[in-house]
């Protein structure tokens, strides 16, 4: 534990020393434009008692785990911006150092109500899809596990297409209407969750995508700082690998997801919750054979800003799952579902750096076709419940 | 009932003065070339929230920030309603997912003043004391 908490600590001391070059070296002028340069480099370390989690050793503490992306950005006239974002990550078996283009966006205003933005696009869908994989803009270390799990969030963070978005006045003091539309392809890493808990069952996935679409609507009601909304996608995935020494393909029949939520915001308080339905049915092991999931979700969490420096929070996350392939039914067993306990503190040194330091109460570990953070791989047995304390640092500039 | 009269009136008084010292103390101003005198609290919330780049009027406008001080804690609270780590996060969040960009930010009223001056289409905001010299100051409906 000491040697991999020592990588945590080490990368912590980097990140400092990093920090006072790199915080003044953002902007550039090229002829009349200004292109932006901003990244963030996230270095965690994770211990836990009962079940290893996230793809790591974290029964004897593991410090595997480090994102970090640099962005570009530049606006070409008044109603067109171009920006850019390259990702990598190494959570435990996840990323393994393979980067990947986050985001690459051309956006072209037309109205305030009425804009479109097309290439690769992060995805709007509940509260925070699109803002998952930057820890720095959140209170917590690791967000409701049950909503937005880690190891799979890859799956629809973003698409490859089109939105078309806008914001409308609703007048007479109604508050304001934004919706999101979209569509597009969705590339999955083969160094994500659902290809790594297919390996523990013999299928070596080569490459798993699909078309999706769908749309969110939410609304700034006039009660200030209540926002509520809804997302729903759509998705038509295949999946193509390697089983038992032969080519193997999977095929959806039907895969969404509904997302509900809403945020209250007053003074320093902020309160978040969202609930989820993701629905899965596919055909697998060559069409052979058929699987339906189920899994529903929700959190519910509360942070408050103290001062400048200190935040404290808390969520309760309520994840459940079926699966009619793998013949879970009783979602009141701990492999039917994950409830998850969490309390957190965060102390932002400057604009610039944070660290976090967060305690998870797991009960159950939930594993299913949509995994939620715990395998056999590192579980040859799973204990009914887990204990974990996260510690984060962020930077970004 | 006559003190009591005179205590409504006091409270009323007080009530008064405090509102004005509050009023006063931001004042939102603009480029010459931004052809609107007034803004409403909505519209100008979702110019610094990005959401619109022009006004009403079909002003383009161009948002600026200052980076700390009682007049950019006196804005957010006026008509942003966030505090100034709940702003930066959420400029954060528009730029590492492609969908904003950081909005100009200087160091002090005279900074703003002197950016504002010469940018066209800015707009920002300077304490209720501050000279406003080379600017617009534009009335909040």
């Amino acid at each position: 534990m000491k040697s991999r908490l020592g990588h945590f600590v080490l990368a912590a001391a980097t990140i400092a020393c990093l920090l006072p070059a790199a915080l003044y070296a953002q902007d550039i002028k090229v002829w009349d434009h200004t292109i932006a340069f901003h990244g963030f480099l996230t270095q965690g370390g994770i211990y836990t008692a009962g079940n290893n989690w996230l793809t790591m050793d974290t029964n004897n503490g593991s410090g595997a785990f480090t994102e970090m992306g640099l962005n570009v950005s530049t606006k070409l006239t008044d109603k067109i911006r171009i920006s850019a974002q390259v990702y990598d990550h190494n959570i435990g078996q996840l990323g393994q150092w393979h980067p990947t283009l986050d985001f690459a966006t051309l956006d072209y205003k037309f109205k305030p109500w009425l804009s479109i933005r097309f290439g690769k696009v992060k995805t709007t869908l509940g509260l925070f899809t699109d803002t998952q994989d930057l820890d720095f803009l959140h209170a917590f270390a690791l967000m409701p596990q049950g909503i937005y799990p880690i190891d799979v969030r890859d799956a629809d963070i973003a698409h490859l297409g089109g939105d078309i978005y806008g914001t409308i006045s609703l007048g007479h003091k109604m508050g304001s209407l934004s919706y999101t539309g979209w569509g597009g392809h969705r590339y999955d890493s083969i160094y994500s969750g659902y290809p790594y808990f297919l390996q523990a069952r013999g299928t070596q996935e080569l490459r798993y995508d699909g078309t999706q679409y769908g749309g969110d609507l939410r609304w700034n009601t006039p009660l200030k700082g209540l926002l509520v909304g809804a997302s729903r996608l759509d998705e038509d995935l295949s999946g193509y690998g390697i089983r038992l020494g032969a080519p193997n393909h999977e095929q959806s029949k039907k895969d969404f997801t509904d997302q509900f939520y809403g945020e209250f915001t007053y003074r320093n308080l902020t309160i978040d919750a969202e609930i989820k339905r993701f629905y899965r049915d596919h055909l697998i092991r060559n069409l052979t054979a058929e699987d339906s999931s189920n899994v529903h979700s929700w959190y519910v969490s509360g942070s408050y800003r103290l001062n400048k420096w200190v935040q404290l929070g808390s969520y309760y996350s309520h994840y459940t799952i079926t699966s009619t392939f793998l013949q879970i039914t009783d979602t009141s067993t701990p492999g039917g579902h994950d409830y998850d306990k969490v309390v957190t503190g965060r102390v932002d040194i400057n604009r610039f750096l944070n660290f976090k330091l967060e305690g998870h109460f797991l009960d159950g570990y939930g594993f299913g076709p949509y995994p939620n953070g715990f395998y056999p791989q590192q579980n040859p047995v799973f204990a009914p419940s887990t204990k974990a304390l996260v510690l984060l640092s962020s930077f970004n500039f | 009932m006559k003190r009591i009269r005179l205590f409504l009136i006091a409270v009323l008084f007080v009530a008064f003065a405090l509102v004005s010292v509050h009023a006063a103390s931001v004042k939102v101003i603009a480029n010459a070339s931004v052809a609107a005198t007034a803004v409403s609290a909505d519209e100008l919330r979702s110019v610094f929230l990005e959401e619109k780049d022009a006004l009403a009027d079909g002003s383009r406008v161009e948002a600026v920030i200052e980076k700390g001080g009682p007049a950019h804690e006196a804005f957010l609270k006026e008509y942003l309603d966030k505090s100034d780590s709940a702003l930066q996060s959420y400029y954060r969040s528009l730029v590492f997912t492609g969908k904003g960009a950081m909005p100009k930010t200087v160091g002090s009223d005279a900074e703003m003043v002197a950016y504002v001056a010469k940018t066209k289409g800015a707009i920002g905001y300077v304490g209720g004391d501050a000279s406003a010299e080379g600017v617009k100051t534009l009335q909040v409906k």
